[in-house]
């Protein structure tokens, strides 16, 4: 469906309590209610603490903290040896679930995710219902408990889903993210580290509002780059998308050759028998893509790539090897020494856009 | 070969098939218009090897010759090449060279051998109506076409021909239009599906006047001819969903408003509505019509009410908003008539008046209302 791109997005932040921790109280019941520490023990050298129970962080306890310091703060701690099989299970589940009102989700680690729900799969009608029903359905079918972060976009999200943990769910609406931005300590800030929230309050920005009362370009003289991001995210702008993650972001071939090649007939020989390999492993994931790149190495191992993009896919062998010659006839080969040919196919239209007929939730059919 | 030839009418001509171009293609000469004269007379060919445009014109000419032009760079100049008369030069390799009073432009041609054939009109039927006709059969269908490629039947207009009618239709699954008029006439019973690009191309190419066109077609193809200019473009095949058996034959709830009365309050009231959706509530009772949408999770909301007359129980239906402000303009009349029957129901739009050669049948599915 075209949409005007002024639309407000419905993002959710999920993130799993305490999750190895919680994984493992689950599953033994003689654990439930107690101090334990998922992680390296303390009798091995630099064990460090994963996840603490919530339990254990009422010690004090903390994630990355040696487990040495651990067992100080919390005599009582239990230390339990990771299970990385299990929660990666455990993961999985959760992402069915969340497959199953939206097709936008972006994993950020095992227990925590960005999922677009502008797109209201189900048609529940509200983000926050939505979110009320993935806790809940992570309550119920897995025994676990997460918290849930409801705003426009992910910056503010993820702050959110911070907010009341755990089992916590905090939805910030357009119309209060700018004072709530200007109240948040620098250190909130995702992407600050200790290092940049340091360097803010010697410039005396401690929260949001001092920085938001700074240019962009003094902005980028402290902090580079970031300063702009941050000029953006004090105002409560943040257009990252939520990006699933891609299976096959592009195949290719390529070939090193025993002698190098100095003769435009060899390098053009050799970009077929490329092309053969690239054709074979694109119609083995059935796939076809819109941009060609080949790449050049030359015998003193300098490498250059060239790259070109076509409205329709390139969908057969005498294309990307007429595409391929193209791009190499133009780095004037003849005569030069080239060790190594390769050809990549990438941009593959993806698979939500070829699912643009579908419609809304609730939209009823005529066939 | 050299010809010479009016800068302004050739831009003119030129900008009627410029469209059928698209840009970064795989095949680079189709990038290229195919220029090709012959006693005084040139004719421009543009191709995507679906659809091929043609126009022809008057030059001054004196050997017959061919080549391919990039469409692009010689558009870009035109655009900027005051109203004069220009002198294309055209040697052995195919290296083009426009003389202005200005200046001279240099660009390469390519070899016009391998620009690709056009199909052949074999075997064809013919029929013809008027410009203005067609234009407004594609104009009141072609917002309805689907976007979905996995049901490549609905990516096209449908028309059906019959000895006293033509008409066309189009739908997405959600919605359908059917167009009919009955001062065409075909020479047989017969229907085919033509795509969305070539139809948007004629609509802007062709004039909406009484000018007469010549419509053929065979199995694969169909020609569009009007005056010099000429299209073709390959059918899609494939079986055109059996739309009539989802038309109802009696919704008893009927509602007639006043068009653009309508139409402004959907757009307001739409603005605050669940953009996933669009969805907005109308309940009708007595001779009132309320509107009403809502966002949850924004605290949006909007409401209105306007007057109507209405003959039906209270109801209470959801539609799409943006579908309903879409139908509305394929209707001419001042009054609008919406039909139904219950909330999970398709509704009609019918436009209240039409010309006597004309009818225009709308459905629209609705929403599933929330909460
Ligand atoms: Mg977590």
């Amino acid at each position: 469906m075209e949409e005007t791109p002024k639309v407000l997005r419905k993002i959710i932040h999920i993130d799993m309590d305490a999750f190895y921790a919680s994984v493992e109280q689950r599953d033994n019941p003689d654990l439930r209610g107690k101090p334990i520490a998922v992680g390296g023990s303390p009798q091995g050298r630099g064990g460090v603490v994963a996840t603490a129970s919530y339990e254990a962080r009422k010690f004090g306890v903390r994630s990355a903290m040696p487990s040495k310091r651990a067992i100080q703060l919390c005599p009582a701690i239990i230390f339990v040896k990771p299970r990385f099989e299990a929660y990666k299970e455990v993961s999985r589940q959760v992402r069915a679930i969340f497959e199953r009102y939206t097709d936008i989700i972006e994993p950020l680690s095992l227990d925590e995710a960005y999922l677009d729900v502008t797109i209201d799969k189900q048609g529940i009608g509200s983000a926050i219902d939505i979110a009320t029903a993935i806790k809940g359905a992570i309550r119920n079918e897995l025994g676990l408990t997460a918290s849930a972060g409801i705003s426009i976009n992910k910056f503010i999200a993820k702050i959110a889903s911070d907010m009341h943990k755990p089992d916590g769910i905090t939805f910030i609406g357009p119309s209060r993210i700018e004072r709530f931005v200007s109240d948040l300590p620098v250190e909130k800030f995702h992407g600050v580290g200790k290092v940049t929230a340091e360097k803010m309050k010697n410039l005396g920005l401690h929260t949001g509002g001092d920085i938001k009362k700074l240019s962009e370009q003094e902005l980028r003289k402290h902090f580079g780059k970031a300063g702009s991001f941050y000029y953006k995210i004090v105002r409560g702008i943040d257009n990252r998308p939520v990006e699933p993650e891609q299976e096959t972001k592009s195949i290719g071939a390529e070939d090193t050759f025993p002698y190098d090649l100095t003769k435009l007939e060899e390098m053009e020989l050799a970009l077929e028998k490329i092309t053969e390999t690239v054709c074979r492993r694109l119609d083995k994931h059935n796939l076809k893509g819109k941009t060609i790149t080949v790449k050049i190495k030359y015998s003193d191992f300098k490498i250059i790539t060239r790259s070109k993009s076509f409205s329709d896919c390139l969908n057969d062998h005498n294309s990307i090897l007429a595409a391929a010659r193209e791009l190499l006839e133009k780095t004037e080969p003849e005569g030069a020494k080239i060790r190594l040919l390769g050809i990549t196919i990438s941009n593959f239209p993806s698979l939500l856009s070829k699912g643009n007929g579908k419609c809304a939730p609730g939209q009823l059919n005529l066939f | 070969m050299k010809f010479i030839v009016s800068s302004s009418q050739l831009l003119k001509q030129l900008q009627h098939i410029n469209g059928v171009i698209n840009a970064n293609t795989v095949l680079p000469i189709l990038e290229d218009f195919l220029f090709e004269v012959d006693k005084n007379k040139l004719t421009v060919v543009a191709t995507d090897l679906e659809t091929v445009m043609r126009i022809q014109m008057d030059i001054e000419a004196k050997e017959t010759g061919k080549v391919c032009i990039p469409a692009r760079i010689l558009m870009d100049s035109l655009k900027n090449i005051p109203d004069q008369p220009l002198t294309f030069n055209i040697d052995k390799n195919f290296s083009v060279e426009i003389t202005s009073d200005n200046g001279k432009y240099k660009v390469m041609g390519e070899n016009p051998d391998n620009f690709p054939k056009e199909p052949t009109a074999d075997d064809t039927t013919s029929f013809t109506m008027t410009a203005t006709a067609l234009v407004t059969a594609i104009n009141k269908t072609l917002f309805a076409v689907s976007n979905d490629d996995l049901r490549p039947a609905m990516t096209g207009v449908f028309f059906e021909l019959n000895k006293d009618y033509l008409q066309c239709v189009a739908t997405d699954a959600h919605r359908l239009v059917r167009y009919k008029r009955t001062d065409v006439s075909c020479p047989k019973a017969d229907s085919f599906i033509v795509p969305r690009k070539p139809l948007n191309l004629l609509k802007s190419a062709l004039p909406d006047n009484e000018d007469e066109i010549t419509l053929s077609y065979n199995s694969n193809h169909l020609f569009v001819k009007h005056g010099t200019t000429q299209m073709s473009c390959r059918l899609i095949d494939a079986r055109f969903p059996d739309y009539k058996v989802v038309i109802p034959s009696d919704n008893p709830y009927k509602m007639v408003v006043t068009k653009s009365d309508f139409q402004s309050a959907l757009r307001r009231v739409s603005v605050f509505s669940n953009k996933s959706t669009n969805q907005v509530a109308l309940n009708i009772s007595g001779s009132e019509l309320q509107l009403a949408a809502q966002d949850v999770d924004f605290s949006f909301e909007g409401n209105e009410r306007m007057k109507c007359q209405y003959d039906g129980e209270d109801i209470t239906i959801a539609f799409n908003a943006r579908f309903l402000i879409e139908m509305l303009n394929a209707a001419d009349s001042e009054e609008v008539r919406l039909e139904l029957s219950t909330p999970t129901k398709a509704g009609i739009i019918k436009p209240t008046e039409m010309d006597d050669s004309e009818d225009v049948l709308m459905l629209v599915m609705p929403l599933m209302l929330n909460q």
